[in-house]
Order: structure tokens, then C-alpha cells, then sequence
């Protein structure tokens, strides 16, 4: 069997023996079985939706929540081939190396590996991404054509850059479904089978392994699969879900013995408006506003981010700070502006504001958690509770940041900077997020400490791997597609190496 | 005389009021004798540091106190103004991020 199958049409308990089960059809989920096409195992990639958006097959994500207010559980993603490339933004840039450090005083950072474990495949995820040739913060080199950095002093912020998924002309980034169908309905050991629910993760007597995955549809039909190995890459919140849900062998739920799994969920805060950054002299160069593409094809844009040196002497987090629009003054901040103008010397007549936007890395906390709810779902799931924090310390890391940014304008007498929010309820009035969820089934050497090992493989169970950004232990303020693809991509050379 | 000399005779005139009337400030907003117009001399425009001072004041001491602190630094307030932030001596007023000087020094036109 390969090619495209539909899961509805399929004989009624029809059994499947696939080598290896993919379960999720987005952007960890095609890489993987694309990468391991050609290694002669039979693949099974089961995808929860079709081919396009289907409100019922949507419905089956909803949940509940409580804590601080997030977006709704089925609102963040997409469940249908492609996941949720199908509505991102492109945005794409690797994680720093002092993302994968542990950090004195910041409990929970940290990854089992340095970032030189990951880069031998970043080439590989650029390209499937199809984000350009790899440039990143070798812009500074490259963008003088377009204009000058922004003049800072010595000190912690520097212009850093990311780049897009295709996002030239009229081009929207690439949905791996659209864009990979072709090549997951060429390969001969690859077999997508769309609207395929898995609902259970059948375990041995020991829990040592993986036996079967009970998979359903909404139109009622039966399958079971039965897989050498498997791969769960449905997501941070999903993958959760389906290991939470399936307790009869494991009574807290496949690889959650030490009560891991579903915890350190995160996303990416965006709060917006954090800061007006006055430019002495009105000079904005227009990669830090909008996206600017580089005779070679990358699309390039500028933001500002913490040092790895600040980071490690502050304790602070990652960050990246972006312009957004122009901004108008009130007479009071006019009054700021020239009075610190003239005090440095500087001719402020020309001057323009911009107001900044932002994404923050939170810091890992146990407690933002997701739970199985008493709800169940068409098929039967129970459904989800999200409990969403996001601390005090946070905001004020970040703020560290802006502090230091505006601190480094006024010594090279380029500008100033006004920072909008200081009480907590200001940062949650302004707050938005990036959709991008991480941490549930995280990555630690310690089985007490995480779900997977370095390699991705669910602790205590011989055959069983997650893929996808519910492994990040730490998180970056990276966009995550282009990081997950890069491990995906390295779990790939494993699953050869062991499935041989 | 020509038509023309008394024009240039004029023009003349008009700019040599222009300048005095610039040097001596004789159109900018006039203050009252303080006990601190050694520091507020040095604050170019004192109407916006005014504005912002009355946010700055908030936290800081009374101008008495303020002024003694500022005398005791030999430097001027530009001079202060241009190195704080390479000290990392900024304030925050209001949101703004600033050098302290400029704090003080707004703080006392605001309470002078």
C-alpha cells in the first residue's frame, strides 16, 4: 500500500503493519517520513484531517482553560494535512547556542545537547522550509545596500536577523501540505492516511513497548496499527493529549510515570506596543520595519535581541524586539525627547518615533500544564484543560532588555526609548501570542526531569519517539518550525540507524 | 541718500536687534531669581524640562537636596548627560529612559 489513502474508506478493522507510524501530518510529521523515504521502511503517516480545513475534524481540538487568558485550544492551530504551517507566518531563524545552555539561577534551562548536535541539519530544514539560502546574522555584512544599522552603544541589545518562508510576491510560507503532497504520493513506502484519528497508544504488559495504535474516524470506521516503531509529531498540545489519554497500561498515561507529561507547556507572549523608540535624527533603516529581500532570495528583517553575555549576566531571557509603525508623540513624551536632546548635544528636529513590538521566551514552569478534562470529543478523546500562567519575572527579564536598549540609544546619541507597560495587568491587557506551542513532552537526559531522551525516544519505552516542538526543554525566542524540522531531521538519522 | 542705502541701513538695523534680542534672550520666557540658576542655566530650553520634570519630581528629593547633589558633581549637565549612560546612570521617568541627570536636572526646573 502507498500513495494516499482515506481512513474512512478502509475495510472496518483492517489491521496495519507499518515499520513506522508517523502520527501527525504537519511539519515534524512530513519531514520525517520524507527523510525517510528511501531508508526501505514501510511508513505509515496517519493524519487526523484531509486535505483541506474541515470544521468538524477542527472541533475535535477543543478544550478548556484556566489561569491567565489564552487563545482557545482550537484556535492556535490547524488540524488538517499540513498542520499548522497552513497558517504561519513564516518567520524562521535557528535558536542561539546559549538556548541549549543550562543557566546558574534559571531553573529548568537548559538541553542534554549543544546546539552543534542540531546543525548538521539546519541546511536540510532551511531548504524544506524553503526559506532561502542561510544568511541570518550574517546580514550585517550583506544589508548595507539597504541602509545602516541602528546606531547602539556598546552594550547588551544588537540587531539580529530572521528570515521567511517563501513569503516573496504573493507567495504565502510554505504549507507543507500543498507544497509536499506530490512527493509523499511519489514515494513508494510512504503511505498517508488521512482522517485517521489515533485514539490510543496500546503498550505491552511492561510498558517497555509500543504494541498498537487504535485509530478511528468520524464516520465511525476502525483501525488498528501496529507498527515496529512509532513517532507521535501531532503537536505540543495534542501529542499531550494522546499520551495522557492512553492510561491502561500506564495509569497516568504512556511516558508519564514521573507526572511530565503535559507539563512546561509554553508559547511565545507578543505583547504589543512594549515600547516607543525615538530616532534623534528620523533615520530608520527599512529592514527593521519590513521584510527586505537580498538578491539571492532571502526575505531579511531586523530585530533587536539580547547579547548571549547580557543574557548569562542578567539572567535574562530571550527576546526579540521589533519596529513596527510610526508613532506619534504627546506633548509630554515631546517634552521628554527634547529635553533629553539638548542635554546630549543633539539636534532632535527631525526626530521620529516608532512603536516596537516583541517576542519573549518564558521561562519553564511545571505548572502551565495540560490536563485530560472530564469532556470528550466525537471520537470518544477526552478533551484538554489548559492551565496557562506566565510569571512576574517574565515581564520583568524582558523589560531588563528594553531598559538596556534604551540605555545603549542615549549613549550613542541616536535616540531614546519609552517602555509602555510596568504593572502586570498592563503586559496582559497588551498581550497577544505566537501560536507556537512547546514544551509538553520535554527533552532531559533524567527520566525525572523529562519525557524524551536526547534522542527524542520516550523514556522507558523501547519503541516509541516524539518529534516536534513539545520537546524543546527550553525555548528561545526563535519561531520554532525551522528548530523542530532541524531535530526532526536528526531524529530521522537515528530511526535509521536503529530500525535498520 | 538713495532708496536703496536706507533699505540696506534698515536691514542692517533689524539684524543687529535680531542678534541682541537672540544673545541676551530678550524674547525667551523669563524666570524668576532662584537659588539654583547656576544649575537650570545649563538646561537649554527650560519649558519642556519643566513638563517633563513634573513626572521626574515624583521620585526624587526636594530641590534643595537635588541641587546639593548636582553641585557636588563638577560636571556640567552635558557633560554628565553624555557619560551617564556608558555608567549605566540612567533613570526611568514616566516610561522614559533617560540619563540621570536629565532626571535631576528636569526634576529641579519642575520644583524650582
Amino acid at each position: 500500500m502507498s500513495g494516499f489513502q482515506d481512513a474512512r474508506t478502509l475495510p472496518r478493522d483492517t489491521v496495519l503493519n507499518p515499520d513506522l507510524a508517523i502520527v501527525g501530518g504537519g511539519p515534524a510529521g512530513i519531514s520525517l517520513a520524507l527523510a525517510l523515504a528511501e531508508s526501505g521502511q514501510n511508513i505509515l503517516l496517519l493524519e487526523s484531517g484531509g486535505r483541506t480545513f474541515e470544521a468538524d475534524v477542527q472541533k475535535l481540538y477543543e478544550g478548556s482553560q484556566t489561569g491567565v487568558p489564552y487563545i482557545a485550544l482550537d484556535g492556535g492551530r490547524l488540524r488538517y494535512l499540513g498542520g499548522s504551517t497552513n497558517h504561519w507566518g513564516g518567520w524562521t531563524r535557528p535558536l542561539d547556542r546559549i538556548d541549549f545552555e543550562s543557566r546558574k539561577g534559571m531553573s529548568y534551562f537548559g538541553w542534554p545537547f549543544a546546539r552543534n548536535a542540531i546543525e548538521p541539519y539546519f541546511a536540510r530544514a532551511q531548504s524544506l522550509i524553503e526559506a532561502g539560502p542561510w544568511v541570518y546574522d550574517e546580514a550585517d555584512k550583506t544589508m548595507s545596500d539597504n541602509g545602516p544599522l541602528l546606531r547602539l552603544g556598546p552594550g547588551g541589545v544588537y540587531t539580529s536577523w530572521f528570515q521567511f518562508s517563501k513569503t516573496r510576491d504573493n507567495n504565502l510560507p510554505t504549507h507543507f501540505g500543498d507544497r509536499y503532497q506530490a512527493d509523499l504520493t511519489k514515494a513508494a513506502r510512504i503511505t498517508p492516511l488521512l482522517n485517521a484519528n489515533v485514539t490510543a497508544i496500546r503498550l505491552s504488559p511492561d510498558a517497555g513497548r509500543v504494541t498498537q495504535l487504535d485509530v478511528a474516524t468520524l464516520s465511525g470506521n476502525r483501525l488498528t496499527v501496529k507498527p515496529r516503531y512509532t513517532v507521535l509529531a501531532a503537536g505540543a498540545i495534542e501529542t499531550a493529549r494522546l499520551m495522557l489519554a492512553s492510561h491502561d497500561v500506564m495509569t497516568a498515561g504512556v511516558g508519564n510515570g514521573n507526572d511530565l507529561v503535559g507539563r512546561f507547556f509554553a508559547d511565545h507572549p507578543i505583547p504589543r506596543n512594549v515600547a516607543t523608540m525615538v530616532v534623534f535624527d528620523g533615520a530608520m533603516s527599512p529592514f527593521y520595519f519590513n521584510n527586505v529581500t537580498l538578491p539571492e532570495g532571502a526575505v531579511m528583517r531586523a530585530v533587536l535581541s539580547p547579547r548571549p553575555e547580557f543574557m548569562r549576566a542578567h539572567g535574562v531571557a530571550g527576546s526579540l524586539t521589533t519596529v513596527e509603525n510610526e508613532a506619534k508623540l504627546d506633548p509630554f513624551a515631546t517634552a521628554a525627547v527634547v529635553t533629553t536632546a539638548q542635554a546630549l548635544g543633539v539636534d532632535a528636529s527631525r526626530a521620529k518615533a516608532y512603536s516596537l513590538g516583541c517576542g519573549m521566551e518564558m521561562a519553564p514552569d511545571p505548572d502551565r500544564r495540560l490536563t485530560l478534562g472530564t469532556e470528550r470529543d466525537a471520537l470518544g478523546m477526552p478533551r484538554l484543560n489548559l492551565h496557562m500562567t506566565i510569571s512576574d519575572d517574565d515581564f520583568v527579564l524582558f523589560r531588563q532588555t528594553l531598559t538596556e536598549l534604551g540605555r545603549q540609544l542615549l549613549a550613542a546619541k541616536s535616540g531614546m526609548l519609552h517602555i509602555s507597560y510596568n504593572r502586570r495587568d498592563e503586559w496582559l491587557a497588551a498581550m497577544d501570542w505566537g501560536n507556537h506551542h512547546l514544551g509538553t513532552t520535554r527533552m532531559h537526559n533524567d527520566p525525572k526531569q523529562g519525557v524524551v531522551d536526547a534522542n527524542s525516544r520516550v523514556h522507558g519505552i523501547g519503541n516509541l519517539y516524539v518529534a516536534g516542538s513539545s520537546i524543546f526543554p527550553t525555548y528561545g525566542s526563535s519561531n520554532p518550525t525551522l528548530n523542530l524540522v532541524a531535530l526532526t531531521l536528526r531524529l530521522a538519522d537515528h530511526l535509521k540507524k536503529v530500525m535498520a | 541718500m538713495t532708496r536703496r542705502g536706507l533699505l540696506a541701513g534698515l536691514v542692517a538695523v533689524l539684524a543687529m536687534a535680531g542678534g541682541a534680542a537672540w544673545k541676551f534672550r530678550l524674547f525667551a520666557k523669563q524666570y524668576p531669581p532662584t537659588p539654583y540658576d547656576d544649575l537650570l542655566g545649563q538646561i537649554t530650553d527650560r519649558e519642556p524640562a519643566i513638563v517633563f520634570g513634573q513626572a521626574a519630581r515624583k521620585s526624587l528629593p526636594g530641590a534643595a537636596q537635588l541641587a546639593a547633589g548636582l553641585r557636588r558633581d563638577r560636571r556640567s549637565l552635558a557633560e554628565r548627560a553624555a557619560a551617564e549612560p556608558g555608567e549605566a546612570q540612567i533613570a526611568e521617568v514616566a516610561g522614559w529612559v533617560v540619563p540621570q541627570s536629565v532626571a535631576f536636572y528636569a526634576a529641579l526646573a519642575a520644583q524650582a
